[in-house]
């Protein structure tokens, strides 16, 4: 019987350990893992975090004028304040004009500031990954220039990023470009070692395999040792969402006039800690949401990876 | 029409001539012209590493031979002896210090379509399909998506995982994705296989099986040059038309195996066979065991 004839029997018997044609037809797969619950120690530990918070703010009291640790009712009413980063529109005037705070004010304020940010965040992001990636792509193609750019590359990674920012500060002024070129610099930066990394440890033998299929170098470059290295850099990717959040705060800390970088710099200019705590829970939730997107994104392109 | 010339050859042995010294093309088709060049030949090719050390290796010394259009060739010998640098310099991998490789009468100078390689190391591209990456190397040589769809279905057929086109590499058990891999190679229609131990890891069943997968693919791809590594000197004698052994980087026994096709079990642990084994066995050296 020739194996033509014989048909996938013996393969489908092996399957069964491993997986079934229709699951992955359907796209599913034995190996999988299960969602995540979260422990009921981590909601025990969390609780307890806001309980020591509160009795901080209890116990320090208002010392100097302010309060040092806001308790969460203080934090809770501070909304109000966001008022104030509303420039005016869309039914709630701005409070420089004298109008009264309102809750809409406070919501539009906290919105156009978050949104603000956040746009800053992620276009500086994606300019940071297509940079840092491709230069560490285009520079790892030729092992001379990955030799000599390795280190000087980490050395980079290791820079106090804050104390740039006077520099991008004087290059660009306060104006939009300065806040995205350090972003992206940020994250770039990052990503462009781990790139060159990523490229040194793909194993030869997939170069050496590719090539003996018949594949040019530069095919060999763009479909097995980029899709390769890609696993590795998640991580990266991952710690860069932090990164350029980070970046941006501090970026608009510095000069900018919208941002939620800029509500944090005027509210401890007024000793507002309970604005500056509410804008932190704020970055966190925001942050947490683009950490969440990217780490789903990235699982899905990676879904390939063992 | 093959042979060994190397330094350090035990001539061609009695075990040849008790396996009945038959010619291995007789069972296969022969090449159109006896003038054409062997598929691969070996001319006093010596490959010397220099170690981080500064010491200086030879893995390979004065290595010559020639392997028939057609010929199955299997490579036995001791772990770090030289096989795989062999193989390696058939592919193009590394270059030798001395001496010359040619297939199908040209020089080889680094790795190309014309040598197929099945590694030992599972080599699939994970982040390709099963079928996709099968088609690698057609899409690599420029086939036309028709013909890469029909070649790839065929060879997925052949292999027994007409079913699991649309899987990725992680879905799959070790013995599946040794097909998937020599899928691959075999689709892309070498001139020459290069095998370095593909089987190795999978338990005795699961070797007989793909054997058959192998001799089948052999068979529908027209009987094209194998030299496959192996530690498994029951695998050589399965598949092989001829056995090298291979120690401390020379070439020291060629026998062939007069076996008739399809071998069975039965077959290769006969006394023919048994005669083989001794011959190859005893090069590895009269262990004491037990």
């Amino acid at each position: 019987m020739s194996s033509a004839d014989r048909g996938p029997g013996s393969a489908l018997e092996e399957s069964n350990r491993v997986v079934s044609p229709s699951s992955i037809r359907d796209g599913t797969s034995t190996s999988r893992s299960k969602p995540r619950r979260i422990h009921p120690l981590a909601i025990l530990s969390f609780l307890a975090l806001i309980a020591a918070w509160q009795a901080s703010s209890i116990i320090l009291g208002e010392t100097v004028g302010y309060k040092r640790v806001p308790g969460l009712e203080d934090i809770f009413y501070s909304f109000i304040e966001y008022a104030g980063y509303w420039q005016g529109g869309l039914g709630a005037e701005s409070t420089r004009t004298g109008a009264e705070p309102t809750n809409w004010g406070a919501t539009l304020g906290l919105g156009h500031n978050t949104l603000v940010t956040m746009l800053r965040t992620i276009t500086g992001y994606t300019i940071g990954v297509i940079t840092g990636i491709g230069l560490g792509f285009l520079i790892a193609w030729s092992k001379i220039a990955r030799g000599v750019l390795t280190f000087p590359a980490h050395l980079a990674r290791m820079m106090p990023l804050l104390a740039m920012i006077p520099l991008f500060a004087l290059w660009f002024g306060n104006s939009e470009l300065g806040v995205l070129t350090f972003i992206a610099f940020a994250v770039g930066i990052l990503l462009f070692a781990i790139t060159i990394n990523a490229i040194g440890n793909v194993p030869l033998y997939y170069r050496q395999y590719a090539r003996s299929l018949g594949a040019s170098p530069l095919r060999t470059y763009a479909r097995v040792v980029f899709p390769a290295a890609f696993p590795q850099l998640r991580g990266g990717l991952l710690l860069a969402v932090a990164f350029s959040w980070s970046a941006a705060l501090a970026a608009e800390f510095l000069g900018q006039q919208v941002g939620l970088g800029h509500v944090l710099q005027s509210a401890l200019y007024y000793a507002s800690t309970d604005v500056v705590a509410l804008t932190g829970l704020v970055v966190i939730v925001f942050a947490a949401v683009t950490y969440l997107a990217a780490n789903k994104t990235l699982a899905w392109l990676t879904r390939w990876a063992e | 029409m093959q042979g060994v010339d190397g330094s350090g050859t035990d001539s061609q042995n009695n075990a040849s001539g008790a396996a009945g010294r038959p010619n291995p093309a007789d069972d296969h088709p022969k090449p159109p012209e006896d003038s054409l060049p062997p598929a691969i030949e070996l001319r006093s090719v010596t490959k010397t590493f220099v170690l981080e050390s500064g010491e200086e290796l030879t893995a390979v010394r004065d290595a010559s031979l020639t392997v028939a259009r057609g010929e199955f060739v299997c490579v036995v010998g001791p772990s770090g002896h030289g096989k795989s640098t062999i193989l390696n310099l058939i592919a193009g991998f590394i270059e030798p210090s001395n001496g010359e490789i040619f297939v199908n009468g040209k020089p080889v100078e680094g790795p190309g379509p014309d040598r197929g390689v099945v590694f030992q190391r599972d080599t699939l591209f994970l982040w390709r399909r099963v079928a996709a990456n099968i088609s690698f190397g057609l899409e690599a040589r420029g086939v036309p998506k028709q013909e890469r769809k029909a070649t790839v279905e065929r060879y997925l057929k052949t292999v027994g995982l007409k079913d699991f086109a649309g899987a990725w590499p992680r879905q799959l058990s070790g013995g599946m994705r040794r097909r998937v891999a020599i899928a691959a190679v075999f689709a892309n229609e070498p001139d020459v296989f290069l095998m370095d131990e593909p089987f190795v890891g999978l338990d005795y069943l699961r070797r007989a099986q793909l054997h058959k997968v192998l001799l089948d693919l052999w068979e529908e791809g027209g009987h094209r040059a194998v030299f496959m590594i192996t530690h498994d000197v029951d695998e050589a004698l399965a598949l092989g038309d001829r056995i090298l052994v291979v120690k401390e980087g020379r070439i020291v026994e060629d026998v062939e195996v007069g076996l008739p096709r399809p071998r069975s079990t039965y077959m290769i642990t006969g006394e023919e066979a048994s005669i083989i084994r001794r011959s190859v066995v005893l090069h590895f050296g009269d262990l004491e065991i037990a």
